[in-house]
């Protein structure tokens, strides 16, 4: 995989640091840009410009923990965050403006009916993405 | 939403959608409601000098640490006497010589007594951790001598100890170091010609490592303290060994060394004993550490923090006692030049110049240099709580990139390289100035407990106050020996030195106490709209005046131009200009025939100042800032003139309103 513009979708959660870690193994041989983005997905009952302080402050906590993983990793981290409505969007549509050739994207292991579920985030940048994606399914719960 | 951060909102993928992207400035991070925290960004330079010189200190002193990166190391009472014991477990490298010198000056029969001696000073160490076992359980958050005298004893009992404290913490870097290279000088002569240079060098090593925040690690102590420990009690184990079977081999003293104590003996008189007594005293520096840093010890910390100083002072006593028992039966002689040590001596008559040898050699100078370490980390502490209690100076509480105390680290280094240049890097000489200090502080600490056993009366109240007098008693005698017997060696010093540093401490005290009444709030302070009168100083009409005067008029109403010359003729043609280009500002002209600037506008200011006492004037100066910093020197600074003028004038605030060749060329 010769990627040289990765997009990391955080979201906050522990399956973040393994993609981090995938994304400087990616990136390491390639010398290739790791960007990481969060989304502050903003319920359709608030304006997207209303005030997001905590989200934001979540969302600085997160990235800061991302970055300080990929520091000892050995990588260098671009962090930023948006506001959008769904991520998935958001996730894609930074995904065509930068250009990026991978998405990596976590994906909390989560058992709905019996069977893992994939989330909509994950499976609409899979069907959406312009360029390659993996998702990292966190390991399954003892 | 955050004040410092751009939103820039932005179509999505499909028609209506929308997103909003937040840009932050790379210097802060949104941290709460109009709370922002200051990235590492922030600190790179903008300058590329600024950036090398920051390069530079990264290598040397690391990358900044943020200030909840400080944790508190809980150590076991094994990795506890590792990092708290060097610097009274060296003491065993010099004591035994320091009394064996005084003696000798009786001539070389007189080095007999030095068993006897060091009988007496490992009685009093016995005392003094006895009574410190009593400051661990009284004062198990940690209790400096400084903290236990100004509690319990009051404000100058309490200075005493700190600036007896300070003065030893100093002392022990410098007789530490000086002792460290003694050490290696003695298996490698060649260092002994240069060992001031040497041992500077080992103060600017150590000085580096704590500016990097060397934490007391554990597993850096922990290997060569117990190294020491271990060489030393095989050594002595070794020596008592073969008294038993063999017999010691024989040791011959140079004769020279022996022909110069004989030719300038002394008598053997009461009061050279009692110094020889005073010299050996050095061996209970150092004690007061484990005592300081109890709350660093793991649960129950007064029982670990006790057991560990225990274990202490029997290490220390076993190797004290057996060097100075083997010295006097192997008859040493110390070295008039200090060229060798009395152990080195003791180590290659017992085992010979080998590697074991070496390794004790080189393992004592490694030691001394984390005694050295214990004192620049206790300086900066103990610096810190008196700047905390408004003593010294407020940059002493104040910690570094790295969370170090870096003023005091920096001061105490300073400090002990001038004491060690001063006295030639000679230990014999530093000893009579370092024990003290040492003594003051510990009988100012088991004064204040037996005052506060007094005032509590809790469970053994009187067998703690019987322990405490005694140990009160017996340290202040041994200070009284000291100060005595040193005094015509250096000992005077201190004992002047003292009583300075309080004074100091009183005096910096008072300032503070006085600033703080001057700048206290009423109950219900009022914020009032102040309008200043504004004073433009104008030597000419150009950009850099108007942007001055715009300025001027944004902050009053009453804004006075200023024109100071000694030609009339230039004065009416600036006149008359001024009042076309700039019609709404008033222009006053001061004709200064001896071509003097302050002067007049000192005049000038203080004569509005006699019109409305109560309105503050503002002084607004144009200032032109070159594009290159050597361009400054084709100009005549007018305005950092008049900055430094007005600086302490009261009443007057200086705004200085900078014009850079960059906004001209925005302008255009």
């Amino acid at each position: 995989m010769k990627a040289k513009r990765i997009l990391l979708a955080l979201a906050g959660a522990a399956i973040d640091t393994d993609v981090v870690r995938l994304a400087a193994l990616i990136a390491k041989p390639n010398k290739a840009q790791i960007e990481a983005l969060h989304v502050i997905e903003v319920q359709w009952n608030r304006p997207l410009d209303a005030d997001l302080t905590e989200d934001e402050v979540r969302a600085e906590q997160l990235l800061e923990a991302a970055e300080q993983v990929a520091r000892s990793a050995g990588v260098a981290l671009e962090t930023e965050y948006v506001a959008a409505r769904t991520a998935w969007s958001a996730i894609v549509h930074e995904a065509e403006q930068r250009s990026v050739d991978l998405i990596i994207i976590g994906m909390p292991y989560r058992r709905r009916m019996g069977r893992v579920a994939v989330g909509r985030t994950v499976q609409n940048v899979f069907v959406s993405a312009p360029c390659e994606v993996i998702a990292v399914r966190e390991r399954a719960h003892a | 939403m955050a004040d410092l951060e751009e939103r820039r909102p932005e179509r999505g993928r499909k028609p209506g959608e929308r997103i909003v992207r937040i840009v932050r400035p790379k210097d802060f991070r949104v941290a709460g409601k109009r709370r922002y925290e200051l990235t590492e960004h922030a600190l790179v330079p903008e300058t590329r000098f600024g950036r090398a010189v920051q390069a530079i200190r990264r290598v040397l002193i690391g990358r900044p640490l943020r200030s909840e990166a400080e944790t508190l190391e809980r150590v076991s009472k094994k990795v506890g006497l590792a990092l708290f014991a060097p610097d009274n477990i060296t003491s065993s490298a010099y004591a035994t010589e320091e009394i064996m010198r005084v003696l000798a000056l009786a001539g070389i029969a007189a080095l007999n007594l030095t068993e006897p001696m060091t009988a007496a000073v490992i009685a009093v160490l016995a005392i003094v951790i006895v009574s410190e076992i009593r400051v661990i359980h009284a004062y198990p958050q940690g209790g400096g001598s400084y903290q236990v005298a100004s509690e319990n004893l009051g404000m100058f009992p309490g200075l005493l100890a700190g600036s007896a404290l300070l003065i030893d913490y100093t002392l022990t870097i410098a007789v530490s170091t000086a002792a460290g290279v003694a050490a290696l000088s003695s298996a490698f002569p060649p260092l002994h010609e240069h060992r001031v240079l040497y041992a500077i060098g080992l103060i600017a090593v150590v000085w580096l490592a704590n500016l990097r925040g060397v934490r007391e690690s554990g597993l850096l102590f922990a290997g060569p303290t117990y190294l020491y420990l271990a060489s030393y009690v095989a050594l002595v184990g070794y020596g008592a060994f073969l008294t038993i079977t063999s017999g010691l081999p024989a040791y011959e003293a140079p004769p020279a060394w022996v022909a110069f104590y004989e030719g300038s003996a002394e008598p053997l008189a009461a009061f050279l004993i009692l110094r020889a007594f005073s010299s050996g005293a050095v061996a209970l520096t150092g004690v007061e550490a484990i005592g300081n840093s109890v709350p660093a010890f793991k649960k129950p910390e007064p029982r670990n923090a006790s057991i560990t100083l225990v274990v202490m002072g029997i290490c220390f006593a076993f190797i004290f006692g057996g060097l100075s028992v083997i010295g006097g039966a192997l008859n040493i002689v110390p070295d008039p030049k200090e060229a060798e040590t009395v152990n080195s001596q003791i180590t290659r008559t017992l085992i010979g110049v080998g590697p074991f040898y070496y390794l004790i050699q080189s393992i004592t100078a490694l030691l001394l240099l984390f005694a050295a370490n214990t004192s620049f980390s206790g300086f900066p502490r103990l610096a810190s709580i008196l700047a905390r209690d408004r003593f010294l100076p407020r940059q002493f509480a104040f910690r570094g990139d790295r969370l170090a105390y870096s003023t005091g680290i920096g001061a105490v280094a300073v400090l002990s390289c001038a004491i060690l240049a001063a006295f030639g890097g000679s230990v014999t000489r530093l000893i009579p100035l370092y024990t003290i200090g040492v003594f003051v502080a510990f009988t100012l600490s088991q004064a204040g407990l037996v005052r506060r056993w007094w005032r509590l009366r809790n469970r053994y109240w009187r067998l703690s106050i019987g322990l405490n007098t005694f140990g009160a008693a017996v340290t202040g005698i041994v200070a009284v020996i000291v100060a005595v017997t040193k005094f015509e060696f250096g000992a005077w010093m201190v004992l002047v030195a003292m009583p300075i540093l309080v004074a100091v401490f009183y005096g910096i005290h008072r300032h503070y106490q006085s600033v703080e009444d001057a700048l206290a709030l009423d109950a219900t302070p009022q914020v009032e709209a102040v309008q200043p009168v504004v004073v433009v100083p104008v030597s000419r009409i150009d950009r850099a005046a108007v942007r001055a005067l715009s300025f001027a008029k944004g902050l009053s109403a009453d804004v006075r131009a200023v024109h100071i010359t000694d030609d009339e003729d230039e004065a009416k043609h600036l006149e008359q200009r001024f009042e076309q280009l700039i019609p709404g500002v008033k222009l006053e002209t001061l004709i200064s025939p001896y071509r003097a600037l302050l002067g007049p506008l000192q005049s000038y200011l203080d004569a509005i100042d006699r019109g409305d006492p109560r309105r503050p004037i503002t002084v607004v100066l144009a200032e032109f800032v070159p594009r290159h910093w050597w361009e400054y020197a084709l100009h005549n600074q007018t305005a950092l003139r008049i900055k430094l003028a007005l600086f302490f004038r009261p009443n007057t605030v200086v705004i200085d309103v900078p014009y850079h060749l960059e906004d001209e060329e925005r302008h255009r």
